[in-house]
């Protein structure tokens, strides 16, 4: 089979984690948004908090313009849609162009729910099509090496994120079993003592969030 | 002449393909494959669609046949031209070509002085463009024997079609065009001299790289930039991920000539490959197409490619080329100079659509000025007759629409010369042009060989 070069090993890694990124901050800000139509309009400034994240938002009108579909919101969904997509684009020999024309057409539908008034339903088929990128790359993909890097940074963002917002410990330790079972069949290249330590952290009954997300970020990449 | 009137019922034209095109299902299936060209606006890299229309071009088969031959024949004689070029040269010994045609041009590359390629193959890949004028008659109107491109987006809006209108196809007998890659990789495969096969991309800001990486996918070709590739003891090795060094026989080079290699051409370029043109020169790997093709495909020599036929082949020309005129020689500058009016006239140098001009677009000061620079730099242009060429139909808003088309056909030299049974109908949108480029706007139809 194929042959596959550092960059674009790179390159999988990171189109994991951006289509996970941009697929569980949808579902955080469909909760966020729900509270914000008329329980509490400043529910947003904890959610910029809590994704340590700048508030350069006016108002809850602002905050979904421009954190959902601002270009130049470099924190924006949108934002870390098109860096999905800037990697996809790259990888069409590896992922093939069915997986890819998911991600293309999670494009389109963020264009799409950008016009309309009712931002859950617009956003709803960007998950719909990353989902099915997922399945796709499952599906379609022969070499189980490419499917596990992207799987890997799929996992990764997912810690990261989920440490992040501090979800209960047993949805975060779950996820790291997986990630564990899976890394070494990814042949990335990661950090062993870490991806070691990252276990011990989540087992501790208070689990100390944000060693832990300084632990993942550092798992795999250029700092090995 | 088989035109799509004749084989679609007056129901099927205007009701049917208004359906196909009304419904977006087309255009919805391009964007989301991302059927795109690149192109620069305001120094801004922009991704474009590339329109498709519906109607297709159709070819019956006889009259396929006869294009086929004509293409094959074409493309060996330019060959066995650039072997001569870089060899003997005994086409200008012999008189058939002046010197300065050759020499003055900016296609002809010294370096390639004395290199035999792998298997004697110089134009791998030949896009011809021709048109069909109103009687009938084709014209080949350019040669791309560097990087002709375009072949992918036929491939995938016949796919495309066929999912969304599959009754147009039905008991039509057209010939099926999803072979390219097929072919393609044939002919990839035949000169590679060991190792993986690779296509060489300048990257995604390029304006083919969705056919870069179409069909580095559908070949299975590795698709590589140029920092992944490195020249080590005499061979050319792909760098894998885990630091293993894969050899590789044979590069689809889709960047021109000027940079490929920075230490023999352009020493500015960042997307080549350092010392590769040295193993090429030594037979350790294949480039696809060769380096210095560009002296057969210079406006210039176009004129000459009929001789060319004779010369080498000791055969008739099957196809014709447009009426040209070389301002070069005496009678032909006399000529152009009284006929400027119906002439089109070309800068040798320029590409894409651009320094192409109607003299009866042009206004008496234009003419003018044309005229001076004409006698100045007798060698800088050709002058041709323009030719009236067939319309076909587009579908826009719900109406039939006539606009100028032009066909780029594909010939592929393999272990023999194939011509792929399609090709790119390009068609301008404008209905008072001639000029059918993308790059200034136009789009595209799939193009039907009839099977019988
Ligand atoms: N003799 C002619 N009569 C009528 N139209 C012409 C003639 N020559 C050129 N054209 C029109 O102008 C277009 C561009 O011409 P030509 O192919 O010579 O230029 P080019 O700059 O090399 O374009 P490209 O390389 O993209 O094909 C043609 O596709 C055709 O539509
Ligand atoms: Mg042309």
């Amino acid at each position: 089979m194929g042959i596959i070069s550092v960059e674009n090993t790179d390159r999988l890694y990171w189109l994991g984690r951006y289509t996970e990124r941009v697929y569980t901050t949808i579902k955080v800000f469909e909760s966020r948004f729900d509270s914000m139509i008329d329980i509490d309009d400043l529910e947003y400034e904890k959610f910029c908090e809590s994704q340590d994240i700048p508030n350069i938002y006016k108002s809850k009108e602002d905050f979904v313009a421009r954190y959902c579909f601002s270009l130049e919101d470099e924190n924006s969904i949108i934002s870390n849609l098109m860096r999905a997509y800037d990697n996809a684009i790259v990888l069409r020999e590896e992922i093939g162009s069915e997986s890819l024309s998911y991600i293309q057409l999670a494009v389109y539908a963020m264009n799409q729910a950008s016009l309309g008034r009712s931002p859950l339903i617009g956003l709803q088929h960007v998950t719909d099509n990353i989902a099915a990128f997922w399945g796709m790359t499952d599906d379609d993909i022969e070499e189980s090496s490419i499917r596990n890097m992207i799987r890997v940074g799929k996992l990764v963002e997912r810690i990261d994120l989920y440490s992040r917002l501090k979800v209960f410990p047993e949805r975060i330790r779950k996820e790291t079993r997986r990630l564990t079972n899976r890394i070494d069949k990814s042949t990335m290249r990661y950090d062993h003592k870490r991806m070691a330590h990252v276990n011990y952290l989540v087992q501790l009954d208070d689990l100390p969030y944000e060693t832990l997300t300084d632990e993942i970020e550092k798992l795999v990449g250029d700092e090995l | 002449m088989t035109t799509y009137a004749d084989i679609f019922s007056k129901k099927e034209r205007v009701e049917d393909m208004e359906i196909y095109a009304g419904s977006g299902a087309v255009n919805e299936q391009l964007a989301r494959y991302g059927v795109k060209f690149g192109i620069y606006k305001n120094n801004e890299f922009k991704e474009q669609l590339f329109p498709f229309d519906m109607i297709p071009r159709i070819i019956d088969k006889d009259e396929f046949t006869y294009l086929e031959k004509g293409l094959k024949q074409r493309v060996v004689a330019l060959n066995c031209f650039i072997n001569d070029i870089y060899g003997d040269k005994h086409i200008v010994r012999d008189g058939i070509i002046p010197e300065e045609f050759i020499y003055a041009g900016s296609g002809y590359l010294p370096q390639c002085d004395g290199i035999k390629p792998p298997k004697g193959i110089y134009a791998h890949i030949a896009g011809i463009d021709l048109v069909q004028a109103k009687d009938g008659d084709w014209y080949v109107l350019e040669d791309n024997l560097r990087i002709p491109s375009g072949a992918s987006y036929p491939m995938i809006a016949r796919m495309i079609s066929r999912r969304s209108s599959p009754d147009l196809f039905t008991g039509k007998h057209v010939e099926d065009n999803r072979n390219y890659a097929a072919m393609l990789r044939r002919t990839m495969d035949h000169v590679n001299v060991g190792g993986h096969t690779v296509i060489l991309t300048p990257g995604r800001y390029n304006a083919a790289y969705f056919e870069h990486s179409y069909l580095a996918e559908k070949t299975g070709a590795h698709l590589a930039s140029g920092h992944e590739l490195i020249v080590e003891n005499d061979h050319l090795y792909f760098i894998d991920y885990s630091g293993r060094k894969e050899r590789v026989g044979a590069v689809y080079r889709r960047i021109s000539d000027e940079y490929l290699d920075p230490m023999t051409f352009r020493k500015d370029s960042v997307i080549g490959i350092p010392h590769i043109f040295d193993i090429y020169r030594k037979g350790n790997v294949a480039l696809i197409n060769a380096p210095g093709n560009g002296v057969a495909d210079d406006k210039g020599i176009y004129y000459f490619v009929p001789k060319m036929v004779k010369y080498y082949l000791e055969e008739e020309p099957i196809l014709q080329n447009a009426p040209t005129y070389l301002p070069y020689y005496k009678e032909d500058m006399k000529y152009v100079l009284e006929n400027f009016d119906k002439l089109v006239l070309k800068d040798v140098a320029e590409a894409g659509g651009y320094g192409v001009v109607f003299g009866n677009k042009m206004t008496s000061e234009e003419k003018e000025n044309f005229k001076t620079m004409l006698k100045n730099e007798p060698r800088r242009f050709i002058a041709q007759e323009v030719i009236d060429f067939l319309d076909i139909d587009i579908m826009e808003k719900h109406e039939l629409l006539p606009r100028k088309a032009d066909l780029r056909a594909f010939v592929l030299m393999g272990e023999e010369p194939m011509v792929w049974k399609s090709g790119l109908t390009r068609f301008s949108r404008n209905p008072d042009s001639f000029i059918v480029n993308s790059s200034q706007g136009g789009g595209f139809k799939d193009t039907w060989v009839l099977s019988q």
